[in-house]
Order: structure tokens, then C-alpha cells, then sequence
């Protein structure tokens, strides 16, 4: 008997426990339609994985108008299960599932990050014949192709320089510098008059990483426009763009102080209190300051690089956007859901509240006034595409940046090393070709 | 008779361990060895295609990766360091509670307490401090001495990693020694008494020889953990700045998370941690058991 009753509490837990391996770790919902009075809808379950938890409420709002308007026109009861990891996991996660054969139908990815990386392992289909691609910016248009094919629908496309406090630029009377020279007197004025010209938040790696972002950016598309190309075929140096190091010095010598104790969100709230005049830092920042101080008044200008105006520009990128898996089952519903996030009439509303960049022509509304200030840059020609570079470069030029600021690394070693983890990033792909 | 009984009991015995053996061999030792395998591919962790490249993944690591061996060198040092202050700390802590008059329980719970936080929530708590409180205290309390480069410079960075681990650590080895020294006879502390030893010498020829076993043990679980901290690395710098506080498990995630996405080659890289710390705590768990014996 006590045999029995020993066997059967071990059998149990070992149940419970295997029981527990599975399961989803991320939150999901699921709420089907109404039943339609045309016959029996035909019945679809789509599985969307998305990287922006903080806007899940707007998210699945939308999906239910997408719900209703599938049952009216086309009779099919969708079920959406949507899920949102946050964004640290979201990659490991979204990679797993690929890998496990549990893909999502519809999932959202970076589209100048990784693009490449999953058409080339085949996980995206192709969009281009869709309604929703001759609704797209040009410019934004280019951004989510690759090999001359459409693959992803443009969700966060953000237009970005750095950020300047109104408030105190009119104080100084200083107008936005298109030239380092002019840049150099900014600096000069606003320590004159007692502020401190940047914010310097380099706790974590990839806001110095902006800096890069930026300053290559604007010269490689301004002066040097083959680099990023010899680069990838190893004929390139870091030391051909040497002097983007002339408004990275400016910026780190006239900084805030203890900027290695200072993370992303500090700086936000930081700079909305007006503890410095500049922030290199992207307009999707604008949510965190805002939140800090309501009534902060922000512009957007392009980071001056060297003194040439040709190479000061404004930066085009798009970061998430969506994807269709290559192999869904439910191929016709996934197009559906990814041609309504581009609807004629419903689109519009949730870029705005989303604070997303309008990317289509569908897109008819308001911006805030830094946005249209930066959308001037792109409507004058003086934006570029944000350079696509691999993941490794990119970390790498973080991490360094933020050794140099330590004065840990010389700009020789930073040349060095990034020529390296260039090369060796294009082995990998190489590689990882076979 | 005597055959039948012990069938029984091995029966039930083993009945009782199932769950969790299934638990490790399903989570932990078959993971390992298909670890193992792909160890020599060069997978990405996405394609769903990949080419079996047999050893050149240790070849590389041996000949082309001096991030790993730097990581490796720092993870040494930051062993010693560690197996040294945590079980100090412990001991101390141990031996301070054993000759209390009450309070003992109270104690116990107090400094057992951090090792119930996950050591990444405790890694940001001092995170916290280490920027933004210790920094006020300094600027508004007057103890200069605090305000520090704590996380952005390497020696303090080292330091601050050591405390954060020494303050979640030492708890679960203060008890197992605490349960030592309550193991040591009272009759040998008493016929020392009478033979005139000063409370010193008594724990230093009575006490410390009859716990050798939970030195054994402690030492043990201090390499073997400390060989593989991450979470505190992770959240309180981060490996930073740059790679300067970069120890080996840091390193092997960002080979396999961040920079070119070589799953093969960090698990490569984590086969060979795995032979390092298998040989070190095999060394170290011979000696330390020979001088058992011989005590």
C-alpha cells in the first residue's frame, strides 16, 4: 500500500513538472469574433509576435478592428494570439521559436539590423505585390527592401539628429549650426552664459553608439559614399573616416560630468530639466522626456560633422517593422493583417498614437513640431539612409566609445579594433553562408 | 530475506530521486551533449541549415580569440579573490554568531537573507547605490572617500563586483559552517578549557580541525560558482567599460547573443569552460579530501 501510495505521489510530480516545461512565457490573448449571419465563417487562428510591450493596449485595440472587419467583408473568424515579449528577450525568443518549428505567422523585427540576416535564413516572404508597398514614402520604401524585394511593412520609422532644448537656444539666441565651426561657437556661446552644452548618458553602450551612427552616417553619405561597400569586401579602413572624431572630441569635452553613471532614462530626464542644451539622442527619447517635463520644448537638428554642409544630415531609419513567415499556413489572412497595418482609413490613427513617423501615403496627420521639424531635413534632401552595418560593428563601436571616453583606448587602438571586428564580422558571414 | 528488503528499499529510494533525475537529465545533461555536437557546426542560431565543421571552432578559440583568454584571466583572478573573502566572511560571521548569548536565530536569518534575493535583482539594487547613493552620500554627508568611478573603472569596478557577490554569497556558507562548528564535540572544547587554552588557540586546534569537511564543502561550491558568475557581473557592469570586468560566461553570451551570433563557437567556448572547471574542482576536491583523511 505504501508502495503504491509513494509511486503514484512520484508519478504526480513528475508530471507537474514536465507539465511546467512547456507553456508560453510570453502574455497572450485570444478573443474570436461573433458569429456573422451569412453562414458559417471559416475559422483562422493567427499567431503575431510583436517587440513593443508598452503599446499592446493601442496593439490589440487594432487587431479587434482588424477582427470585425475580416468577419464583415471576407467572412473568416480570426483569432489573434498576440504576444509581446520585452524587447532585451525579444530576439532570443523570436529566434527559438524559428528554429523549433513553432513559428509565428506575423512576427515584427528591426529592418536595418536584421533584414539580411533572416531573408538570407528564408524566414521572410515576399511583399512586394502587396496593396500596401505603393503606399510607401520612397524613401522609406528603401529602407525595408532588400535585393530589390519588399519584405517587411514599416512600423517605427524614425527621422533623427540630435536633440535640442528651444528654451535655451532662443536664451542664447543661437540658431541650429550647419558647419563643426559653427558648431564650435554653440559651445562657446552656451558655456558663456552658463549651461552645459551636451548630455552625456553612456551607461549603456549603444546611446555613444549613436554618436557613430551619426557622424559616419553623415559623412560616408555626404563625401565617402562607397565605404560602407569596401568595407564589407575588406578594402576599406576605419581610417578613411578618422575625422569623425572631431565632433566626437567636441561632444565628450563639453559634456555633462559623470556620464559613465548615467543610463539612457537618467539622460532623458536629465536633459528635460535642463541640465544641458544638447542630447544626441534619437526622437524616440521624446516619450521619456516628455514624461519628465510635459511642457519641454524640443528640436531636432542634424549633427554637424565636419565643415563641410553637404555632410551635415538628417538620419532615415526604420527600426521595427513586420514580417510575414515565409511558410505560414494561413497565408492569406497574415497578408491581410499586414496590409490593414497600412489601412486607408484605420492606419493613420494608430501611427499617431504610436507617435510613429507617417511612412505611407495613407498617413494624414499631425506631427509634433520636432517631427515636422525633422521631416524639413528630408523634404530638403538632407536626409540619407541609416548605414547598415553589422550587429558586431555596431556593439563593438559602443563598447569602445566608450573606452575612449575613459581615455582607456587611444583613436589609433579604436581604428584598429574596429577594422578587425569588421573583418572578422564579414568571416562570420561567410561562414554562416555554407 | 536480507536480499528482498534491500530490493525494496533501492526501489523506493530510487522512485523518490526520478523526478529530479528526469528534471536533470532532460534540462541538463542531454542539452549538454547536444551542446556538444553543435559545438562543431557553425550555426547562428537561425539558419535552419548548417555545416559540421569539426574541430575548427577549439582551433580558432586556441589561436584567435584573445577576448576569451583575457575574460578567462580576469575569472581566475576574480575566483581567488572570492574563495578567499567569501569564506572568511563566512567563517567570521559563523564563528561571531556560535559564541553569541541570544540572537542567535535573528542573526542567522539577517545574514542569510541576501541569498534569498536573485542575484540579478540585488545586482541592480547595487547598481543603484554604487551610482546614485553613494554619490549623494558623498556630495551631502561629507564621506568623500565614497564618491568613486565604482562601475566605469576597472580596479573599483573589481571591488564592486567582489562586495556585491561576498554580501549575496557568504550567507548559504555561514550556515553550513555554523552547522560544522555545532557539530564539534563539546567535551574537546572542555577538556581544552582545563588544559588552559585561550579561547584563540581553542578554535584554532579544536574547532578548525573537526569542520575540515565543511571546508571542503564550501570551497567546493565557491569554485565551482564563482567560475561561472554572471548574473552579478552582468547587472551591476555589464562586463564594462568596454570589456575590462569581462568574465568567462559574459563573454561566451556575447558570442552567442550579440556579436556575430556563433552559437557553434560559444558552445565550443563553453565545453572548454566546462573541462576547466571539471579539472580544477576534481584537483581541488582530491586534495582537500586527502588532508580530510589525514585529520
Amino acid at each position: 500500500m505504501k508502495r503504491i501510495v509513494s509511486a503514484i505521489l512520484c508519478f504526480s510530480m513528475v508530471m507537474a513538472m514536465l507539465s511546467g516545461c512547456s507553456g508560453n512565457p510570453a502574455v497572450s490573448t485570444a478573443v474570436s469574433g461573433s458569429a456573422s449571419s451569412k453562414g458559417e465563417p471559416k475559422k483562422v487562428t493567427l499567431n503575431v509576435m510583436m517587440s513593443f510591450p508598452r503599446f499592446m493596449d493601442q496593439m490589440q485595440a487594432y487587431i479587434d478592428q482588424f477582427k470585425k472587419k475580416e468577419l464583415e467583408e471576407k467572412n473568416v473568424d480570426v483569432t489573434v494570439n498576440l504576444e509581446m515579449p520585452s524587447s532585451d528577450q525579444f530576439e532570443t525568443t523570436l529566434k527559438t521559436r524559428l528554429s523549433s518549428n513553432d513559428a509565428p505567422d506575423l512576427f515584427t523585427i528591426s529592418a536595418n539590423a536584421d533584414l539580411a540576416t533572416y531573408q538570407k535564413a528564408g524566414y521572410l516572404m515576399d511583399l512586394s505585390s502587396q496593396p500596401f508597398v505603393s503606399k510607401l514614402y520612397a524613401n522609406v520604401k528603401k529602407t525595408v527592401t532588400y535585393d530589390g524585394k519588399v519584405y517587411l511593412v514599416p512600423f517605427e520609422s524614425t527621422i533623427w539628429g540630435y536633440l535640442y532644448n528651444q528654451d535655451i537656444f532662443d536664451k542664447c539666441g543661437i540658431t541650429v549650426p550647419d558647419t563643426l565651426d559653427d558648431m564650435k561657437k554653440v559651445v562657446t556661446t552656451l558655456k558663456a552664459k552658463g549651461y552645459t552644452p551636451f548630455e552625456l548618458a553612456f551607461q549603456e553602450q549603444w546611446v555613444p553608439q549613436l554618436m557613430t551612427a551619426l557622424t559616419l552616417g553623415g559623412l560616408v553619405s555626404g563625401s565617402n559614399p562607397d565605404w560602407v561597400k569596401n568595407m564589407y569586401a575588406d578594402k576599406a579602413s576605419y581610417k578613411d573616416v578618422a575625422s569623425i572624431f572631431d565632433p566626437i572630441d567636441l561632444i565628450m569635452q563639453n559634456g555633462t560630468a559623470r556620464a559613465m553613471e548615467t543610463g539612457s532614462e537618467q539622460g532623458c530626464t536629465d536633459f528635460a530639466n535642463g541640465k544641458a542644451a544638447m542630447f544626441v539622442d534619437g526622437t524616440w527619447a521624446s516619450e521619456a522626456i516628455l514624461k519628465a517635463k510635459p511642457d519641454m520644448k524640443l528640436g531636432v537638428g542634424a549633427l554637424p560633422v565636419d565643415n563641410n554642409p553637404k555632410n551635415t544630415m538628417i538620419n532615415l531609419a526604420t527600426t521595427t517593422s513586420l514580417a510575414v513567415h515565409a511558410n505560414t499556413k494561413e497565408k492569406e489572412t497574415a497578408l491581410d493583417l499586414a496590409n490593414y497595418m497600412l489601412d486607408d482609413k484605420d492606419s493613420s490613427k494608430l501611427y499617431k498614437d504610436l507617435m510613429f513617423n507617417p511612412v505611407a501615403t495613407c498617413h494624414n496627420y499631425d506631427q509634433y513640431s520636432w517631427a515636422k521639424q525633422a521631416s524639413a531635413y528630408v523634404e530638403k534632401g538632407r536626409a540619407y539612409t541609416d548605414l547598415v552595418l553589422p550587429n558586431a560593428v555596431t556593439d563593438e563601436q559602443g563598447k569602445l566609445l566608450q573606452s575612449y571616453y575613459l581615455k582607456k583606448t587611444t583613436k589609433e587602438q579604436f581604428i584598429e579594433t574596429m577594422d578587425k571586428t569588421f573583418k572578422e564580422a564579414n568571416k562570420a558571414a561567410a561562414q554562416a553562408k555554407g | 530475506m536480507k536480499g528482498g528488503l534491500n530490493y525494496g528499499r533501492n526501489r523506493k529510494m530510487f522512485l523518490f530521486v526520478l523526478p529530479a533525475l528526469i528534471c536533470f537529465l532532460a534540462i541538463k545533461l542531454i542539452p549538454a551533449i547536444m551542446g556538444i555536437f553543435y559545438s562543431m557546426t557553425n550555426w547562428n542560431g537561425l539558419n535552419p541549415s548548417y555545416k559540421f565543421i569539426g574541430f575548427e571552432n577549439f582551433k580558432t578559440l586556441f589561436t584567435d580569440d584573445p577576448d576569451f583568454w583575457n575574460s578567462m584571466g580576469f575569472t581566475l583572478k576574480y575566483v581567488l579573490f572570492a574563495i578567499v573573502l567569501m569564506n572568511f566572511t563566512a567563517l567570521l560571521l559563523a564563528v561571531l554568531i556560535e559564541n553569541l548569548h541570544h540572537g542567535k536565530g535573528i542573526f542567522r536569518t539577517i545574514f542569510y537573507m541576501p541569498n534569498m534575493i536573485s542575484m540579478i535583482i540585488g545586482g541592480f539594487m547595487w547598481q543603484f547605490i554604487f551610482t546614485q547613493v553613494l554619490y549623494q552620500f558623498s556630495q551631502n554627508a561629507g564621506f568623500g572617500f565614497l564618491d568613486q568611478p565604482w562601475t566605469s573603472d576597472s580596479n573599483f569596478a573589481f571591488a564592486a563586483i567582489l562586495i556585491v557577490a561576498v554580501w549575496g554569497g557568504a550567507g548559504y556558507l555561514m550556515v553550513i559552517y555554523i552547522a560544522a562548528i555545532q557539530g564539534v564535540p563539546q567535551t574537546l572544547n572542555e577538556a581544552a578549557v582545563i588544559d588552559g587554552a585561550t579561547p584563540f588557540k581553542r578554535f584554532l586546534y579544536v574547532t578548525l580541525p573537526m569542520i575540515r569537511q565543511a571546508f571542503t564543502i564550501c570551497f567546493f561550491i565557491t569554485l565551482n560558482n564563482a567560475f561561472q558568475v554572471f548574473d552579478v557581473v552582468y547587472s551591476l557592469t555589464g562586463g564594462g567599460p568596454g570589456r575590462e570586468t569581462q568574465v568567462v560566461s559574459i563573454n561566451i553570451y556575447e558570442e552567442a547573443f550579440a556579436r556575430n551570433n556563433r552559437f557553434g563557437y560559444a558552445t565550443a567556448k563553453s565545453t572548454i569552460l566546462f573541462l576547466i572547471i571539471l579539472i580544477i574542482t576534481f584537483i581541488q576536491l582530491r586534495v582537500m579530501k586527502q588532508k580530510e583523511e589525514e585529520a
